[in-house]
């Protein structure tokens, strides 16, 4: 068995494009919450978002063809090609076979979805465009990152929504760590649309300004996009190239609350922290951050807060949420937890919870390194992700010894 | 480690058994269902390779399933036949040991158009109904098979289209490989909609098919029954500038890590397998669905892999000889995998 390291981080996110402006981002609490521009949200009630319009695909990337694929590909592609520069990946790699993709998503190549549906009401089923349908199916996100950087091995998205960035880096880890593969690309990505805006604004899940998770008068989501990468090596392969090590990957765990398809489940998530801690082979007392799902909506943070509890008991680690500072970015939400976790243990900082004001009475437990990022040092961290489906999945990363 | 099949549940075009798949691809012609009356919006053809008389609410009851989309019912319908044929109740010893992992291209388009469509045209771009907001997100059919179910474990859906099945296939192999999980539902999932029927036809795809085909995967040792068929390795890969070479390699591959030598391989099922001609000789058996069945996506592995299981079951002499199954899409994702049938494999438990 392999152990798995990180070497390289390749953000896309609207408080920063590049692992530099992602960790001044993480540092200062910066805020990606903006009046929406990607599509026309003057009907909504609440139109603010966490988007990325300082994305351009073309000057990221190097071989795919930006017209050939949506948005969402796009985002992924491009963090890849951002995590393999970070890494100073040797590409064309001498063995591509041995490296491959797992990226995660919710919603797909959402973009192009809501643009075969605007064809659609034009002009009725014939009117959709044969070039965005042939680009609609969400394999291709990982696909446009083998293509982007030459990786020939496994290419595989998957699509268990909210927590799906760390499905990917869990399987990737996997691959790794059983020895199917020496390096892989593993993170997510999803962009801003209409049907996801609408549909949290009407479950009463969407915040009108500003997301304030953990805090008392938190009041929901605030809608996200990016795209998320990190690439991980065996050990091996990290050290024979001399590569920069961030972290080491040491587990991660996956359970299914089989309850309901939006509600968490307080005890499902407290057993797949358990899970991701043996997994992991540590204790909860070894852990030293949790970067939070918290999506800041009353009944996320609750049912986390407790488990967390559950699991912690008296030695509640400090937790944050960086969706405070990009929104809730979907299916890359786990990938950016698990970017910040490792800068965290890198640099020796925790991330912090911006946009809180009150403490809330019913989780006196909680130290949501309020506003301002807060020096410490980091062993090892917790990166949770909870998803529609009750598909949690949780990532364990640590400091490389 | 290789990982057992113990039960299979099948909704397709052809019949609800692995037998009335096969029989359909030997038979080799398009399955044809009128169509032509199933939807207020005009289809492309008024008939088409889809599922006849799929009865919702007759097969899962009326409780929670007015909202269901079609994708959804079409997979948990399967998972609870394999699980059936497969004989393994969940119960709360068990059912955080059992997972499920579905394959996907788009989950269902035809909820999410619809529900973007409301946002473009209702008075308010809001008034959307939240009920339907789940059936938007592509792990909505493994969610609610898992709820249905009581399925704790493992709860993955992988998209790959034509690729899905065997995606699937490798990431339930791995969880089970690393004792993730004792039993994994397996399967793929594709509905026929005015959507996917109008894609089919404008990208030359077509026609548009549907089915949904799910396996019960056992760790190996695991499990309670016999055997239906054994999952000994699945290979991947991406080779978009030469596509025949990709899969041949993948074959190779997998051939490889099963130990099975090319000679030996009896039978070669899935669609798009003219890259191996100069590999698994044109004298082998092929088993392509997408003749019979149409485009079933990221049904077509799933169908194809039943296919095999019911051909093993009717010549007992086959039984233990390994088949390849593989896929390969436009984009240039490819995928082999090796798998052996046993004669018990068809549909007698039913």
């Amino acid at each position: 068995m392999h152990r798995v390291v990180v070497t390289g981080l390749g953000p896309v996110s609207g408080i920063g494009i590049g692992v530099d402006e992602f960790t001044d981002g993480l540092r200062r609490g910066r805020s990606a919450a903006a009046p929406i521009t990607s599509f026309d949200a003057s009907g909504f009630p609440h139109r603010y978002a966490g988007e990325v319009p300082a994305f351009r695909p073309a000057e990221l990337l190097r071989r795919v063809r930006v017209a050939e694929w949506g948005r969402s590909a796009l985002l992924a592609a491009a963090a890849a090609r951002l995590a393999a520069t970070d890494a100073d990946l040797p590409l064309p790699l001498a063995d591509p076979g041995r490296a491959g993709a797992v990226i995660g998503t919710t919603s797909g190549e959402s973009t192009v979805v809501e643009q075969l549906v605007a064809d659609l009401v034009a002009g009725g089923y014939p009117s959709m465009s044969a070039r965005s349908l042939r680009q609609a199916p969400a394999e291709r996100l990982a696909y446009a990152v083998s293509a982007e950087l030459g990786l020939a091995g496994e290419s595989v998205t998957l699509t268990t929504a909210c927590s799906a960035s760390n499905y990917a880096i869990g399987y990737a880890y996997d691959l790794l760590h059983t020895g199917e593969a020496d390096v892989m690309v593993a993170g997510g990505a999803d962009s801003v649309c209409r049907w996801a805006h609408a549909g949290f604004y009407r479950l009463g899940a969407l915040t009108e300004r500003q997301c304030r998770p953990f805090d008392r008068d938190r009041s929901g989501i605030l809608t996200g996009e990016g795209g998320a990468a990190l690439v991980l090596e065996t050990l091996e392969h990290a050290r024979a190239r001399g590569a920069r090590i961030y972290a080491e990957v040491l587990g991660h765990g996956l359970n299914c609350d089989a309850h309901h398809m939006v509600a968490p489940n307080e005890d499902s998530v407290a057993a797949c922290m358990r899970l991701a801690l043996d997994n992991a082979g540590i204790k909860p007392v070894d852990v030293d951050y949790v970067s939070t799902h918290g999506t800041g909506t009353p009944a996320n943070d609750l049912c986390e807060a407790r488990a967390i509890r559950a699991v912690f008991g008296d030695r509640v680690p400090p937790v944050s949420s960086i969706k405070s500072m990009l929104g809730h970015t979907m299916g890359a939400a786990s990938g950016f937890g698990a970017i910040a976790t490792t800068l965290a243990i890198r640099h020796g900082f925790l991330p912090p919870t911006i946009n809180w004001a009150n403490p809330d009475p019913e989780l006196p437990w909680i130290d949501p390194v309020p506003n301002v990022a807060r020096p410490a040092t980091v062993r090892v961290a917790q990166n949770n992700g909870f998803a529609f489906g009750g598909n949690n999945a949780i990532t364990i990363f640590g400091a490389i010894r | 480690m290789s990982g057992v099949v113990t039960g299979c549940g099948v909704v397709s075009a052809a019949g609800d058994s692995v037998a009335e798949v096969l029989a359909a691809i030997r038979a080799g012609t398009a399955v044809r269902t009128d169509v032509h009356d199933r939807f207020a919006e005009p289809l492309p053809e008024a008939e088409a390779p889809a599922i006849a008389g799929f009865d919702v609410r007759g097969l899962l009851g009326r409780k929670g399933t007015s909202f269901l989309d079609r994708a959804t019912a079409l997979a948990m319908v399967a998972c609870g036949r394999a699980l059936t044929d497969g004989e393994l109740t969940p119960d709360d010893d068990n059912r955080h040991r059992i997972g499920v992992v579905l394959g996907t291209t788009t989950g269902s388009l035809r909820s999410t158009m619809d529900f973007s469509r409301e946002t473009l045209v209702q008075d308010k771009p809001y008034l959307v109904n939240p009920v339907l907001f789940p059936n938007t997100v592509m792990n909505c059919a493994a969610g609610q098979a898992a709820i249905r179910y009581g399925l704790r474990g493992v709860n993955a859906t992988v998209a790959g289209g034509p690729l899905a099945f065997l995606y699937a296939l490798r990431y339930a192999l791995n969880a089970i490989r690393r004792g993730y999980a004792d039993a994994l539902l397996v399967g793929g999932v594709e509905e026929y909609t005015p959507n996917t029927a109008w894609a089919a036809r404008l990208t030359d795809a077509g026609p548009a098919g549907e089915a949904s085909a799910v396996y019960l995967l056992r760790r190996r040792g695991a499990e309670a029954g016999g055997a239906r068929a054994e999952v000994l390795s699945v290979a991947t890969g991406f080779a978009p500038d030469d596509a025949d070479a990709g899969l041949a390699g993948c074959a190779g591959r997998a051939l490889a890590a099963a130990d099975v030598r090319t000679a030996d391989v009896w039978a070669l099922a899935g669609d798009d397998a003219d890259g191996l001609r100069n590999v698994v000789p044109t004298t082998v058996e092929r088993l392509p669905v997408r003749p019979a069945l149409g485009d079933c996506q990221a049904a077509a592995g799933a169908l194809a892999f039943g296919a095999l299981l019911a051909r093993c079951a009717e010549e007992p002499e086959q039984a233990g000889r390994p088949a390849l199954l593989t896929a390969r899409s436009r984009d240039g994702g490819v995928a082999a995998a090796v798998v052996r049938g046993w004669a018990g494999g068809g549909d007698d438990h039913r």
